[in-house]
């Protein structure tokens, strides 16, 4: 498994794509950062980390993961690769695990990056409030939106392997994000599970339902979508 | 694919004949494990693919179609990226694989940069680099310019003589196949028509003119001296066939009247490979 960590990194080497991503998870922190800044300068330093993980979670997070997860799994496809890796052969499970590691590393720098631009910009422009307590809990809460986010990748790694392209995937996350922004509001909002890893990272799940409820929505559909792929890639014929 | 069973000898190159949609890529990709059988088995080396397909297939070392690559990796790291996954410990190899196809001087060129043929040629280091027994190659002169097509034709070649890999190559061209081949397998709609060495083949349907003559052992002394032709063979009934001087059937015919030959019959063969090849697979161009 390590070696093929390794190829998968190597993969990335001189790729655009990753300081695309780079540049996608740094539109959040830019833009509340800058936006906070100009027109309420006296916003304490916490608001700022909630505001740039609540628009990372729910609205930058989902597309641009979405994007790098067509990348990472798409690419076999496109640039053909993928028979010569399994006739190599690798195992087609090895394969999956691996290319999902490499996802969950990548999706977990992209969001210490946006957490730690938040932190560069707000220092920068002077907000107050910062210390070591805050400091932690908002690299928690980063972390935790991260790690959802990933999980969650699941059935958006389904519609990659199954349409082999990226604009389904595209048009999938876009709704995901839209759902998001409609239920922003709604106190049902925890039944969604991409909402509701928005609002458990950032403690905000409404009250309607126990707060397991979103757990195990979360857990199943990451679960079933997990599961579907890994059939669908075992049983798939490479063309 | 029905029921396919391809002999191939250790050592020497096996062409897979057949026109476009006969069926030989997906035989490559099933022998590959890539596509699975809607029934059946699979065995190779005398092993079932599905009972151990890890093993079988760190045998054999393929290219299917076009190779794919990763184009922002010069070739060094794409070849790094199957040692790694391989296991390949031995410190040169990949510098030994890139030798092998003459690619080892391209060392920062991104293969995003490399021609069609420099893939190929890089398409067929990846399959050298563990050293396989058996090397899988499907089309590999595909889309290859006539230099690209001789270097890779020669590249075969050499892998076979000098060091000894039983390669299986499939070709919708028949005579890049005859150029290549020590034995055929002709595919047509997923079955196996012809199996034999090309030899034996190329002798089969080599052009002749027959005569059917009173005595033939006079008929062939004539042909030894009035003539100089010693390719011809005498079958039973009188029948002469001459491989050589093909259009001269009046001049030849002239010399055995002249004689006292009688001269029964008079047949000019017509049928070349290419022939032999549309007539097996039911007619039309070959691909």
């Amino acid at each position: 498994m390590a070696d093929l960590l390794f190829t998968e990194l190597l993969k990335l080497k001189r790729s655009s794509m990753f300081l695309i991503s780079i540049l996608g998870a740094a539109v959040a922190p830019f833009v509340v950062v800058i936006a906070t800044f100009i027109y309420e300068p006296s916003t304490p330093f916490g608001d700022l980390f909630y505001n740039v993980n609540l628009y990372t979670v729910l609205i930058i997070g989902v597309p641009l993961y979405g994007v790098v997860t067509t990348y990472l799994f798409n690419r076999e496809y496109t640039e053909n690769t993928l028979k010569n890796l399994l006739t190599i052969p690798v195992s087609r499970l090895s394969f999956i695990i691996s290319k999902a590691l490499m996802l969950f590393m990548w999706i977990m720098m992209l969001s210490i990056i946006a957490w730690g631009l938040t932190l560069f910009l707000g220092l920068l422009t002077q907000f107050d409030g910062l210390n070591s307590s805050l400091l932690l809990d908002s690299l928690k809460q980063f972390s935790t939106g991260g790690i959802l986010l990933f999980i969650l990748s699941s059935p958006i790694i389904l519609v990659t392997l199954v349409m082999k392209n990226y604009v389904p995937t595209i048009i999938f996350t876009v709704v995901i994000t839209l759902i998001n922004v409609m239920a922003g509001n709604s106190e049902h909002r925890g039944l969604f599970p991409w909402a509701a890893a928005g609002d458990i990272s950032n403690h905000t799940l409404p009250p309607t339902y126990p707060p397991e409820y979103s757990y195990i929505i979360i857990a199943a559909t990451a679960l079933i979508g997990f599961i579907t792929m890994i059939v669908y890639f075992k049983k798939a014929d490479i063309h | 694919m029905d029921h396919l069973n391809i002999t191939v000898n250790q050592g020497e190159i096996y062409g897979f004949l057949g026109r476009n949609g006969a069926g030989k890529t997906t035989t490559i990709r099933m022998l590959l494990g890539l596509i699975k059988p809607t029934s059946g088995q699979i065995e190779i080396f005398g092993e079932n693919l599905f009972k151990n397909q890890k093993g079988i297939l760190r045998r054999i070392g393929s290219m299917v179609e076009v190779p794919g690559f990763y184009e922002n990796l010069t070739a060094r790291e794409n070849l790094l990226i199957n040692a790694k996954i391989i296991g390949v410990h031995k410190k040169n190899a990949i510098e030994e694989a890139l030798e092998i196809v003459d690619l080892h001087h391209e060392t920062k060129k991104l293969v995003g940069k490399y021609s069609l043929g420099m893939k190929q040629r890089l398409g067929i280091a990846r399959a050298l680099l563990h050293y396989p027994e058996l090397l899988i190659l499907d089309e590999p002169t595909n889309g290859l310019d006539p230099i690209g097509i001789k270097e890779m034709r020669n590249l075969i070649q050499s892998l076979a003589k000098e060091r000894n890999i039983t390669i299986f190559v499939s070709s919708h061209i028949l005579s890049e196949i005859e150029q290549l081949a020590d034995h055929l397998g002709i595919i047509h709609e997923g079955k196996l028509l012809e199996e034999t060495a090309f030899e034996s083949l190329r002798k089969r349907n080599r052009k002749y003119l027959e005569f059917q003559v009173s005595n033939d052992n006079k008929a062939a002394m004539l042909l030894e001296s009035h003539f100089g032709i010693s390719d011809y063979e005498v079958h039973d009934e009188g029948n002469i066939r001459v491989y050589s001087h093909l259009g001269n059937q009046g001049k030849l015919n002239k010399v055995f009247v002249e004689n006292d030959i009688e001269v029964l019959k008079i047949k000019v063969s017509e049928d070349n490979l290419e022939d032999y090849f549309t007539k097996l697979v039911g007619g039309g161009s070959i691909g």
